[in-house]
């Protein structure tokens, strides 16, 4: 950018930077309003999500462990049912040997009794079947299984405590009545081992599995046999606790710890009859995984929302501060002088009406611009009221050429071109200076027009191009003003050179004036008879003298003394001129 | 090849016969092992020849795929076989212990499991057999094993009475019967009395047979047969099991009713059987052994009981001995051969 001449360089600063900007108030606005939804609509969804896997993996889970404790209850079941079978008629003498043969026929057909007595209504055993030990007929001993015959007799149906035979291998007796008395009972021990048939196949969900604790808290069965193998109840504390932490809140899926420390989700379900609890745990990780799934997703789709949110934002505040940028470049460039500039702007809204106006003000900036230099120039020949005249209407017309009545005021020094020709340059040049600043002061004090100097002599308008009230008595006034400020300068002067002098003469009359010139120079001057006049009575004029024609001595009349002199022959003039004096 | 020939020639001359063959045996035991390198590797101890063991190595293969285990692929297997000179076992367990193994299994018996711990007490051991581990000294207890050691015990030991209680009641009229004791066999003392026992109980006459190798297994039918006694009890043993085939020849050669342990006395056309289901035993002993190899501690691995007993009857050999199976026993019978 090339700076402007004169004044306008100042305006060549650039702004300082401003402290926030712009785009990013634009940026931040956008993009909180596009992610604060995104956000609030994702934690929404995520929350909401939260809680309704919660309530279908509590549903799923309490359904998987009513399913399995149906499937061990099943198991329980079909041994009763199967034990029932062998207490259906009375005893009588005869019946031994079917019952044996019943008897028999079950241990093959429930591999899991291990062994079963059949007792008569007396409570006496009348048979003993077993796997491992010798059978046992008729041998009238009383069951030594008591509570198993009476608890039988009483609800039909008894499950005695689970115990762990050498420490390892659970067993339970299981004791049916007949539906009278006479048919006595069956009691059976159950090898609860084969429970594992049924757990083992039990799957919850991918890894979960079912476990069966009995009503102390003993594993009684678990997929992994060796545990219940094992029977180490420290060892199987967690899942105590995790039945406790169940039957504090029925119904709700409980997370917790098992054997091997893992976090997992665990719901239950109690096995009436035997009153063990069926508890179906499945690792939390993979419970919830579907959950974490769509967490992940969520979060995810959050994420690229936000980064798209980010570089719409960005894309829109770009677009927005765009214009902006270009406006303030234009406006800078605009600012500093450079009036031809335009601001391009195509984006049919707001900005581009902006824009326009900024194109429009160049437009008319340079219009005043060229304006107010050619003032400017002008007021090197108008007094300074003048020029401020014309710089206030702004109008320059009042130069252009027009004929009026003017008074025509001509001065010049008299002896100057002998003193010019002895006195050095300086000394020629420092007394031209003072002379021409005691002129110009005057002529600027009475508002009048000075329209040249040419060596030792000046010429001043009065009434143009500014019109003036009683120009004649005015130009008299100046005159007057201006021999006593040049004759104070004689005074020094004469130490110099005695023959300088000082004369006027004016001249009022009618001139064209106006600006007149050639292309390359121009200046404001009065052509007419008048200034021939004037610049004659100046001319014949002595030191310290000031001749007016006859026209400004009758426009002043006696406001002004003057004194008329003889008329005299002028060159140019064929008439004798009558001259006046003004007096001192 | 010529040169090798005589080279190896060359060498089994110098180095005397059986020297060279303990070389040969060892280079493809280091081969084996070289070629395994990452893979573990079992060290499998049998009391008799691989014939007599496939049905067992089967079920045992069958176990270790449950586990996860192929022969070959996941894991290597060094065998060690006694060809059923039992004296051996100690020195090939040894032998076993000697290698870089990861687990010893000592399957078939008493015997073989006792030989195993004699050599190692820091290889775990996997064992199987048809007695009380606790009482032969094996384990602590069966939950908590507490050594090197752990493994499956099926019942056949506990059941030999049980086939007393069988065989009478296939020869109701019988009093005296006679008792097959093997008394090499660690638990020849424990069944002993258990049958005595039983014979009390039942009110019946022993007469006990002993007999510890192959040579003996004649006259021990040929006794039972003129010494006039109801039928042959066989004790659980193993030595007897793997020689199933044998003892049927010879009982149908000498018309004995006999009943045995294992269910390929009667598929062998003997009279009939009872006892743990060795298929099961073996393939838990496989599958107790893939735990061992993934790393469990034999110590916390509870000793598993096989508690399926199966009982076999052969109507034809019956047929042929001139009796019939009382309605008891057909009912029990897990499968009847006719």
């Amino acid at each position: 950018m090339t700076p402007g001449p004169g004044p306008l360089e100042q305006h060549d600063v650039r702004p300082a930077r401003p402290r926030t900007s712009l785009f990013g108030k634009y940026f931040r606005t956008i993009f909180a309003a596009v992610v604060a939804p995104l956000l609030i609509a994702g934690g929404s969804e995520a929350w909401l999500g939260y809680h309704d896997e919660r309530a279908r993996v509590n549903e799923l889970l309490n359904a998987e462990a009513r399913l399995a404790a149906v499937k061990i209850k099943d198991f329980v079941d079909g041994i009763r049912d199967q034990l029932g079978w062998t207490v259906q008629l009375p005893w009588s003498e005869d019946s031994g040997d079917r019952r044996r043969l019943d008897a028999l026929g079950l241990l093959r057909q429930v591999p899991a009794v291990e062994s079963l007595s059949l007792v008569d209504a007396d409570g006496r055993e009348r048979l003993f079947v077993s796997r491992i030990g010798l059978n046992r007929i008729g041998g009238g001993a009383d069951h030594p299984a008591k509570p198993a015959v009476s608890g039988a007799r009483s609800s039909g149906v008894w499950f005695g405590p689970v115990s762990f035979h050498d420490g390892s291998e659970p067993f339970m007796t299981i004791a049916v009545a007949g539906n009278r008395s006479s048919v006595g009972v069956a009691v059976a021990e159950i090898n609860l081992k084969f429970i594992w048939d049924v757990i083992s196949g039990i799957k919850v969900g991918r890894t979960g599995e079912a476990l069966v604790l009995d009503r102390p808290g003993r594993l009684v069965a678990h997929p992994d046999i060796d545990l219940v193998l094992r029977a180490d109840e420290a060892a199987q504390r967690p899942f105590q606790t995790l039945r406790a932490a169940i039957l504090a809140r029925p119904g709700e899926a409980e997370t917790g710890r098992d054997i091997a420390g893992n976090t997992v989700l665990a719901a239950m379900a109690q096995i009436p009859g035997v009153d063990w609890s069926v508890i179906v745990k499945q690792p939390l990780a993979e419970a919830f995984g579907p959950l974490y799934t769509a967490l992940w997703r969520t979060a995810a789709l959050l994420m690229a929302g936000a980064a798209l949110a980010a570089v719409l934002a960005w894309w829109l505040a770009e677009r927005m501060i765009g214009p902006i940028r270009l406006l303030e470049d234009g406006v800078t460039r605009i600012g500093a002088g450079q009036f031809d500039h335009r601001i391009e702007l195509a984006t049919g809204d707001e900005f581009e009406r902006l824009a326009t106006r900024f194109n429009e003000m160049a437009v008319e900036l340079s219009v005043s611009q060229e304006r107010s230099q050619r003032i400017s120039r002008l007021k090197r020949f108008l007094a300074p009221q003048v020029a401020e005249l014309v710089d206030r209407t702004g109008d320059d017309r009042v130069l252009d050429g027009r004929r009026v009545e003017v008074v025509v005021v001509f001065c010049d020094l008299r002896g100057f071109t002998a003193f010019s020709a002895r006195a050095d340059t300086g000394t020629t040049i420092r007394v031209l200076r003072e002379y021409y600043d005691a002129l110009e002061r005057v002529v600027n004090a009475h508002e009048a027009t000075l329209i040249n100097f040419s060596g030792d002599g000046a010429m001043v308008l009065v009434n143009a191009p500014v019109s003036r009230p009683d120009p004649a008595l005015r130009a008299v006034t100046m005159a007057g003003d201006m021999q006593r400020g040049v004759q104070k300068l004689l005074a020094g002067w004469r130490a110099l050179d005695r023959r300088l002098g000082f004369g006027i003469g004016l001249a009022m009359g009618p001139a064209t004036v106006g600006r007149i010139g050639s292309e390359g120079r121009l200046d404001y001057t009065a052509v007419g008879n008048v200034v021939n006049l004037a610049s004659r009575l100046c001319a014949s004029a002595e030191d310290n003298q000031i001749l007016v024609d006859l026209v400004a001595a009758q426009a002043i009349r006696s406001k002004v003394p003057l004194v008329e002199l003889d008329a005299r022959d002028l060159k140019g003039f064929d008439q004798p001129v009558p001259v006046f004096a003004a007096c001192k | 090849m010529r040169f090798m020939r005589h080279a190896f020639a060359d060498a089994a001359d110098r180095m005397g016969r059986r020297d060279f063959i303990a070389l040969a045996g060892s280079a493809t035991a280091w081969t084996t092992l070289a070629r395994a390198q990452a893979m573990p590797v079992i060290g499998y101890l049998g009391s008799e020849s691989p014939e007599r063991y496939a049905s067992r190595l089967d079920a045992f293969r069958g176990g270790l795929a449950d586990a996860g285990y192929a022969e070959g692929r996941t894991v290597a297997i060094e065998y060690r076989w006694a060809d059923g000179q039992y004296s051996r076992l100690p020195a090939l367990a040894k032998e076993l212990a000697d290698l870089p193994l990861t687990v010893i299994v000592a399957p078939g018996g008493a015997e073989v499991a006792l030989a195993a711990k004699s050599a190692t007490a820091k290889i775990p051991i996997v064992f199987e057999l048809g007695g009380d581990p606790v009482a032969l000294g094996l384990v602590d207890s069966l939950s908590r094993p507490g050594g090197n050691l752990t493994g499956v015990s099926s019942l056949s030991v506990e059941v030999s009475r049980k086939r007393l209680e069988f065989m009478r009641e296939v020869r109701p009229g019988a009093n005296l019967f006679a008792v097959a004791i093997n008394p090499a066999s660690p638990t020849s003392e424990s069944q002993s009395r258990n049958l005595e026992a039983a014979a009390h109980s039942l009110g019946v006459e022993l007469v006990v047979l002993r007999a510890s190798a192959e040579r003996d297994f004649s006259g021990m039918f040929t006794a039972v047969r003129e010494g006039g006694a109801g039928g042959l009890v066989f004790s659980s043993d193993p030595y007897f099991a793997y020689r199933s085939n044998q003892l049927a020849a010879l009982a149908v050669r000498d018309r004995v009713p006999a009943i045995m342990q294992s269910r390929d006395f009667p598929l062998a056309g003997g009279l009939m059987s009872y006892g743990g289901d060795f298929s099961q035993s073996h393939r838990q002993a496989g599958r107790h052994t893939g735990r061992v190899l993934k790393g469990q501690k034999p110590s916390d691995l509870p000793v598993q009981r096989v508690t399926k007993v199966e009982l076999f009857i052969n109507l034809k050999a019956a047929g042929a001995l001139g009796l019939s199976f009382p309605a008891s026993l057909l009912t029990s019978a897990d499968r009847v051969i006719e």
